[in-house]
């Protein structure tokens, strides 16, 4: 329970966060802080009893319960000490941000950071591994736009940081897939107690390699590890939270969290162990030929990511412990180190060692707090980092495997230690000692900027002399990850052991680095590698792009034709196959032949040839509507009365629409080479030929379905509805109705999109009907008079019928489909009636209907979820006051959503095509008015002088009506 | 037999249209294959029982099958707002022709 409030007060806080940018601006931070804060306290109360007492508090909701997944989350140590370090770190870089930045809002950052802090705690409580994963894929995204929002030069880095942590997440959704598969559940605490691991090793290796790319990726270990600098673009607060304490650690976490199942298995250890030296020890030495402090930093952040990569892979007890302290001391110094490199470049406008130098004159707290994270992470005692890198060193010396493996992995971490003297000495002393060089108008730090990295800081020498305390957290995380109690013994003074000399050495040869390279300077600068990690990706992602280019260029083509002709082919060849094979097919059952099919079949062969034949575009509209009614006359045949019905007003509604955008085009459909004629026939040909025959041989042998036949008797029974077609819409599968009703809509405001974004074609010229003046014909208002009178009247009622049809849906012919195009028809009826364009436009707010309709549907849906399920019909029945009793059933709201989505898009189509013509950006969302750029009503006395080119006095009277 | 023959003959026109030239004899085509698809979702549910699925007007044992009348009902919406959308874009550019196209 703890845990969901844990989460659920970060949730709040990132709903919070706009609200609290408007009144506060940058210092949202403060209260962000506070928040972030406040939890740290609360997870630090819970260590007597997670740390001292072994508990291990959990909470289990269900999430998709049908295929076992929950929101399961569980704090053992190692997701403790996470915690502590998202919340507490976190809140630290919140109270340095209301100073980073300048005055001012700073939504998009701090709603990001907060949405980051709640995804990074998700990711290390999660014990799903569906859970996990979404974490895991959220941290990725938030790092994405955290990085790409910090600039114009950002989009690149921020780009590059996501496809190589999205290619670990892909890693780490197939293992967690996998996982699933084999153990049989989502809980990761289930799946990493199952014996699979240790009874079948090729499963184990699979796992542990997908676990190893996706934290090696996150954790930016060699060759991934140019990422990390790469997106020193960011901001330094974004920086300091994301690629010191939170994100890169997220890579770690998934290591100690996997190490039960894995420790035991040559590849993980080789993998992490080898992978983990080598990236702590180019890391180290880029780290040292840094001029910028921020990179600096960040090849710091890599190699110390590498040692803590490599200590896991050991596998033993003393190495866990020592990845566990050294993970926190890690945390508290670099975030540190970011943060005064941002302090820095505020004060003194440079964060280049080049024009750095001598500033701790000027800003002693400064100095004073770097000098003491640098000390920190260079290893000196009486430090945090002094006690938790000799732990690595002892940790790294009980490597399993040959007997040499031990001593030259630690020898490798001395190496990378010794770099990593010389560079935070390079860090520190070049910035605040060495010679004064660029600007001296130099200030200390304002103090509410200085408060987080100097508690970060000082906490790495409180913690240093209090190490004994960090016993508890070390030995749970012991427990954790290798299932056994182990004594951490953390102390400042062990005696003369193994490790202080190593400790030494490390001090020793930095000192003499620092010496030799002039702390750094000469190698500074200097290429080591003949290419880069961003060159590189580039390459290799420009390659796989003209790859893609290339494939796919084999194929390309902007004619339909050439797309449409390719799955036809394989169709009818498939077709080919099957018959050329022959299938066994039972006999047909029943009689699916009557005689009143025949005249059917004939009108369809007519509308075929004609529409076939027709140059005229609109004889070819009219024979698909012949078509088009005789599939309507077919599905009556079929007893299909809902679906008929629906077909005639479709039918009627197509052709209409279809006629508003013909008169846009030319007469004549375009001209085409007799030979094309004849192959398209051919191949028309074999496709209806293996159409027929497989409908005949294939269908039409077997009973009814047993779902229909369950919802021809249980439909009354379950719904009360009647019309068992409408209560397959509406009450049984009500969700697939939903979606097509999305799909709907969405047709809807695509119309209106892509007409406001290119505009519709004005009538075709050749189309304009030329009628003399003196002709009664030419006024296009006394010629509509009936058919308006008409209109007047019908409308009214046939939306009335329409309302009708869709309430009786549930136990008659009828329903919201059918109701809505009857109305839409109606719609139609008058537009078709009105003088002109611009009278006929239905001056109501259609695109609305769209929404108003699937929110209603979507609105029934909920209201199911009083009774258990989204989209449940609740029933109720209404005595009335003169007897009987009147059904109830939301699967009403349901139809009058769909009636309403129906009406919407008829609406739409309607009145955006049936413009005269517009442009780009003339279409609306809204109420449209009559646009001033409409042509006026076509009433002549209006305007006499209009047309005096018009030798023949005649006038155009508008379009094909 | 019958409605075999009417979802050959229509198929038929309908990728005849699709295979012409110009997005208003492709939509046709589109519009008509959609009358043959949805009558071979009929056909695949069965044909042989021809009384309306209405509780109360027919027993449930002469009564077609509701589900594919049901598929059929919803696919006719859709195919009639996909035609509606690829209808506006053979109003907008300059023309519907498709045959310059590489």
């Amino acid at each position: 329970m703890v845990l969901l409030i844990l989460l659920l007060v970060l949730a709040a806080a990132v709903i919070g966060t706009p609200l609290a940018d408007r009144l506060l601006g940058r210092d949202a931070g403060w209260l962000l802080a506070a928040v972030l804060l406040a939890l740290a306290g609360g997870v630090l109360a819970l260590a007597p009893s997670v740390l001292a007492d072994g508990h291990t508090p959990e909470s289990v909701l269900p999430w998709m319960p049908q295929i076992g997944v929950g929101l399961s989350l569980r704090m053992d140590g190692v997701g403790w000490l996470f915690t502590l370090l998202i919340t507490g770190v976190g809140g630290l870089i919140m109270a340095y941000s209301t100073r980073y930045f300048p005055p001012g809002r700073r939504l998009g950052f701090y709603f990001l950071m907060t949405l980051f802090a709640f995804s990074m705690t998700g990711l290390v409580l999660a014990d799903d591994v569906v859970l996990l994963y979404v974490f895991w894929e959220l941290t990725t995204i938030t790092s994405f736009y955290l990085i790409g929002l910090s600039g114009p030069g950002a989009s690149r880095p921020a780009i590059r940081t996501f496809l190589i942590t999205a290619l670990g997440g892909l890693a780490l959704l197939t293992a967690a897939v996998l996982m699933a598969l084999r153990v049989g559940t989502t809980r990761l605490s289930e799946i990493l107690a199952d014996p699979v691991w240790s009874q079948d090793p090729a499963f184990a290796t699979t796992i542990a390699l997908l676990i190893v790319v996706a934290a090696f990726t996150k954790s930016a270990q060699f060759p991934f590890h140019y990422w990390l600098p790469d997106a020193m673009a960011a901001g330094t607060p974004v920086s300091a939270y994301l690629h010191a304490a939170a994100m890169v650690k997220a890579g770690i976490y998934l290591l100690m969290r996997f190490t039960p199942a894995f420790s035991d298995l040559a590849v993980w250890n080789a993998a992490l162990i080898t992978t983990g030296l080598i990236t702590a020890v180019i890391g180290a030495v880029f780290a040292l030929q840094q001029h910028d402090l921020k990179r600096l930093a960040a090849y710091s952040t890599v190699s110390q990511l590498g040692l803590l990569v490599a200590v896991i892979g050991v596998g033993k007890e003393a190495a866990l412990i020592a990845a566990t302290v050294h993970t926190l001391a890690h945390a508290l110094f670099k975030a540190a180190l970011f943060m005064m490199a941002g302090v820095i470049d505020h004060e003194a406008g440079s964060r280049d060692l080049r024009e750095l130098g001598g500033l701790a004159r000027l800003m002693p707290v400064s100095a004073g707090v770097t000098a003491l994270a640098a000390l920190s992470m260079a290893g000196i005692p009486p430090l945090l980092g002094f006690v938790t890198k000799e732990n690595i060193f002892k940790g790294l010396l009980e490597a399993p495997g040959p007997v040499w493996a031990g001593p030259v992995a630690a020898a490798a971490a001395v190496l990378a230690s010794a770099f990593t003297f010389a560079y935070s000495f390079r860090f520190a002393y070049g910035t605040f000692w060495g010679t004064p060089r660029g600007s001296t108008d130099v200030r200390e730090a304002d103090p509410g900027f200085l408060a987080g990295p100097a508690v970060a800081g000082v906490a790495g020498l409180a913690l240093g002399l209090a190490v004994p305390i960090l016993n508890q957290l070390g030995e749970r995380g012991a427990v954790d990850t290798t299932g056994a109690y182990y004594p951490a013994e953390l102390s400042l003074w062990h005696g003369f052991s193994v490790d202080l000399f190593m400790s030494l050495a490390a001090i020793g040869f930095g000192a003499l680095l620092i010496r030799w390279t002039a702390s750094g300077e000469h190698l500074a600068g200097r290429a080591l590698f003949p290419a880069n990690g961003p060159t590189v990706f580039e390459a290799l992602h420009d390659g796989v792009i003209g790859l893609g280019r290339r494939i796919s260029g084999l194929t390309r083509s902007d004619s339909p034709t050439r797309h449409l002709v390719m799955p036809l082919l394989v169709l009818t060849a498939l077709a080919g196959v099957v018959a050329g094979a022959g299938i066994e097919v039972p006999d047909q059952y029943g009689d699916t032949t009557h005689p009143l099919d025949w005249p059917l079949v004939a009108l369809a062969t007519v509308a075929v040839i004609g529409a076939a034949v027709t140059d005229s575009r609109m004889a070819g509209l009219v024979m698909v509507g012949v078509a088009g009614f005789t599939t309507a006359l077919w599905l009556f045949l079929l007893g299909a009365y809902d679906v008929a019905l629906t077909q005639l007003v479709v039918e009627i509604l197509t052709v209409v629409i279809a006629a508003l955008v013909l008169r846009r085009l030319p007469r004549r459909f375009h001209p085409v080479p007799r030979t094309r004629t004849a192959l398209t026939a051919l191949i028309a040909a074999v496709a209806g030929v293996s159409a027929a025959l497989g409908t005949y041989f294939l269908t039409g042998r077997r009973d009814i379905s047993d779902s229909g036949r369950y919802f021809l008797n249980h439909s009354e029974e379950d719904t009360g509805g009647t019309n068992v077609v409408n209560t397959v819409l509406v009450d049984y599968r009500a969700f697939d109705t939903l979606g097509e009703l999305v799909v709907l809509g969405v047709a809807g405001i695509i119309i209106i999109a892509v007409l406001n974004s290119s505009g519709l074609l004005p009538s075709h010229g050749s189309r304009w009907v030329v009628v003399s003046r003196r002709s009664a014909a030419y006024d296009a208002d006394d010629n509509t008079m009936i058919m308006r009178a008409v209109g007047h009247v019908l409308l009214p009622l046939i939306v009335v019928w329409s309302i009708y049809l869709m309430v009786r849906g549930h136990t008659d012919v009828g329903g919201g489909f059918v109701g809505g195009l009857v109305a839409g028809a109606g719609f139609a009826l008058v537009y078709l009636a009105a003088p002109s364009a611009s009278v006929a436009r239905i001056q109501l707010a259609y695109p609305m209907f769209i929404g108003a309709g699937i929110l209603t549907a979507i609105s029934s849906g909920v209201l199911g979820y009083v009774d258990g399920s989204f989209l449940k019909p609740l029933h109720t029945e209404l005595a009335l006051p003169w007897g009987g009793s009147l059904h109830l059933t939301t699967a009403l709201v349901f139809e009058a959503g769909v009636y309403l989505a129906v009406v919407g898009v008829v609406l739409t189509a309607l009145n955006q095509l049936g413009l005269e013509e517009s442009r780009p950006g003339d279409s609306t969302l809204g109420v449209m008015g009559t646009a001033p750029d409409q042509p006026p009503a076509s009433t002549p006395e209006k305007d006499p002088g209009d047309h005096p080119e018009d030798p023949l006095d005649t006038v155009r009277n508008g379009g094909t009506r | 037999m019958t409605l075999a023959i009417t979802i050959g003959v229509l198929t038929f026109g309908a990728v005849f249209l699709m295979l012409q030239r110009g997005l208003v004899r492709i939509i046709l085509g589109f519009v008509m294959l959609g009358h043959s698809v949805n009558l071979m979702l009929m056909s695949a549910g069965g044909i042989f029982r021809r009384a309306q699925p209405l509780i109360g007007y027919n027993p449930a044992d002469v009564a077609s099958d509701p589900l594919p009348q049901a598929f059929v009902l919803t696919a006719i919406v859709i195919t009639f707002s996909i035609t509606v959308y690829m209808l506006t874009l053979a109003a907008t550019g300059r023309d519907d022709d498709t045959g310059g196209a590489p």
